[in-house]
């Protein structure tokens, strides 16, 4: 970067989307994925769908954040600390550990015998927090109007659940229980028309909210991302799965083509994954020195 | 109590990066690495083209948000205002990085980076890697000198006042355009200056209300 322009334009964050970056990127959907699979599993009695959360939000959240930081060995640190007082890292931390701890604790238990709903409404209380602490994470950081906004952690409640939702019905259609397929399907029409809803009035209410607001949300939607946000995120992250919800609701889940479904569900994931890259790419700094005509265009870190 | 901060006289500033090569030179800053930096920027169209400098460092707010970010105290804000970094206590989740909204930090990665490539570590590199053995994988900004100020009272100087316990910009600074020194103290230099010529923060709606600011 030019020394000219190193902070007089707005700067995207890089830190966590470039080079190893992008583990955190990772790190966050799985963990809020698998705590979502978990959490809408645990209102079916789904034991295989419980430990596939389990599992995506342990081995692959948990390990991808794990790699990511600087030193990984120290991450005890994180819980010993009294960083939970101010820190959201430190508290997701927290909210991760109970959720895994207590929802294994509640796994090998079902081998047995019913380990009781206060245990899982506990769990449950912890996989929702869990869902919420990475856009509690990312609402805390004022430097970046696209992140520093309350319907952020909304957002990511909603494709959290969403995402859960999809991935349940998924297991849920693969073992035969038709039955229990039609009840989640009709959460996962209430989800998907709550995220249909809340991604226009994110992007409309940060365009509004400041000068650098609205210059992330013309670089993700006019500039540099454009193709990527609408393609991918509005085509195949939501048209496709909208195009499901229709037609199994038209013709019933029973007739719906299987491969239809499973490729609606992949889309909805790819989707989710896709804004969430593009939300951490497109948060930009405003330039830490505002002089007037080099701030159009975003530079690169 | 006491606050240490900074004014920085932009109608003083020259931009011969003093200052940055300084506080290179102080820490023995690796490669990239950079504490203290100069932005230069031109603003308006020819002919009415002004040339704007800014020196910018860590600001040592007093309502840090990196202190509030780091989820193991490895940044903590010291009684004089000082916000620094315990690097043994750093998990490198970069979150202060981020929450930072002055960009003034740095993860530092590449431990084995030589300011020759490919012709090993000069004398003056080894040193600093002894006195100051930087830790890959942590984050790094600027620490007010804190090493000076803290060895200057130890001796009974007085940071700002006397060049040993000042920090190494401000001595570096051929126009004395940065001014060091307690901003409790209603009788320092840097308090006076502060009243006098009515000194402002960069981005003070960010409410992190800096310890540096800027006058001229």
């Amino acid at each position: 970067m030019e020394t000219y322009d190193w902070m007089v334009k707005y700067t995207p964050q890089s830190e966590w989307i470039e080079r190893r970056g992008v583990l955190l990127w990772l790190a966050f959907f799985f963990i809020e994925l698998g705590a979502g699979i978990f959490f809408m599993a645990s209102f079916f009695d789904n034991i295989q769908a419980m430990l596939a959360g389990w599992l995506v939000c342990a081995i692959l959240g948990g390990g991808f954040h794990f790699v990511f930081l600087g030193k990984p060995a120290r991450f005890w640190r994180i819980i010993v600390s009294s960083g939970w007082q101010t820190s959201w890292i430190s508290r997701g931390l927290i909210f991760v550990s109970l959720f895994l701890i207590l929802g294994l604790i509640h796994l090998v238990l079902t081998t047995w015998a019913d380990s009781g709903v206060a245990l899982l409404v506990v769990i449950d209380i912890f996989a929702f927090l869990t869902i919420i602490y990475g856009g509690f994470a990312m609402n805390y950081v004022n430097g970046i109007p696209l992140w520093n906004t309350a319907l952020l952690p909304v957002l990511y409640i909603v494709s959290g659940l969403l995402g859960g939702a999809e991935i349940v019905l998924g297991i849920t259609v693969a073992s035969g229980e038709i039955s229990s397929g039609i009840a989640i399907e009709e959460w996962i029409r209430i989800l998907m028309i709550g995220y249909i809803i809340l991604i226009p009035i994110y992007l409309l209410s940060t365009r509004y909210t400041s000068v650098t607001g609205k210059a992330s949300i013309r670089y993700m939607l006019l500039g540099r991302w454009s193709q990527v946000f609408w393609g991918v995120v509005v085509l195949v992250g939501i048209i496709v799965p909208v195009a499901a919800i229709i037609s199994s609701y038209a013709m019933g889940l029973e007739t719906t083509p299987v491969a239809f479904l499973y490729t609606a569900i992949f889309s909805g994931l790819i989707g989710d994954l896709t804004i969430r890259y593009l939300i951490l790419r497109c948060g930009l700094y405003a330039p830490l020195i505002p002089i007037s005509g080099t701030q159009s265009t975003p530079v690169r870190s | 109590m006491t606050n240490w901060g900074m004014i920085i006289d932009l109608q003083k500033c020259i931009g011969c990066y003093s200052c940055m090569i300084s506080c290179k030179q102080e820490h023995f800053l690796p490669p990239g690495v950079f504490w203290n930096r100069v932005i230069i920027g031109e603003d308006g169209k020819y002919p009415a083209v002004n040339k704007q400098i800014y020196p910018v460092l860590c600001n040592h707010c007093v309502e840090a948000a990196c202190v509030k970010a780091c989820p193991t105290r490895a940044t903590t804000r010291r009684d004089d205002g000082i916000v620094i970094i315990d690097y043994d206590k750093c998990v490198g989740c970069r979150y202060c990085l981020i929450a930072c909204p002055f960009q003034q930090r740095t993860f530092y990665t590449d431990g084995e980076k030589e300011y020759f490539p490919g012709q090993g570590l000069t004398e003056y590199e080894e040193i600093g890697r002894r006195l100051y053995p930087l830790e890959t994988g942590t984050v790094m900004k600027c620490n007010f000198c804190s090493e000076r100020i803290d060895a200057g009272i130890e001796k009974g100087l007085k940071p700002g006042t006397d060049r040993e316990a000042t920090p190494a910009c401000v001595i570096a600074c051929p126009t004395e355009a940065r001014v060091f020194g307690d901003l409790d103290d209603p009788n320092s230099e840097v308090s006076r200056k502060l009243r006098e010529e009515k000194g402002v923060q960069l981005h003070p709606e960010y409410g992190t209300e800096p310890s540096v600011y800027y006058v001229g």
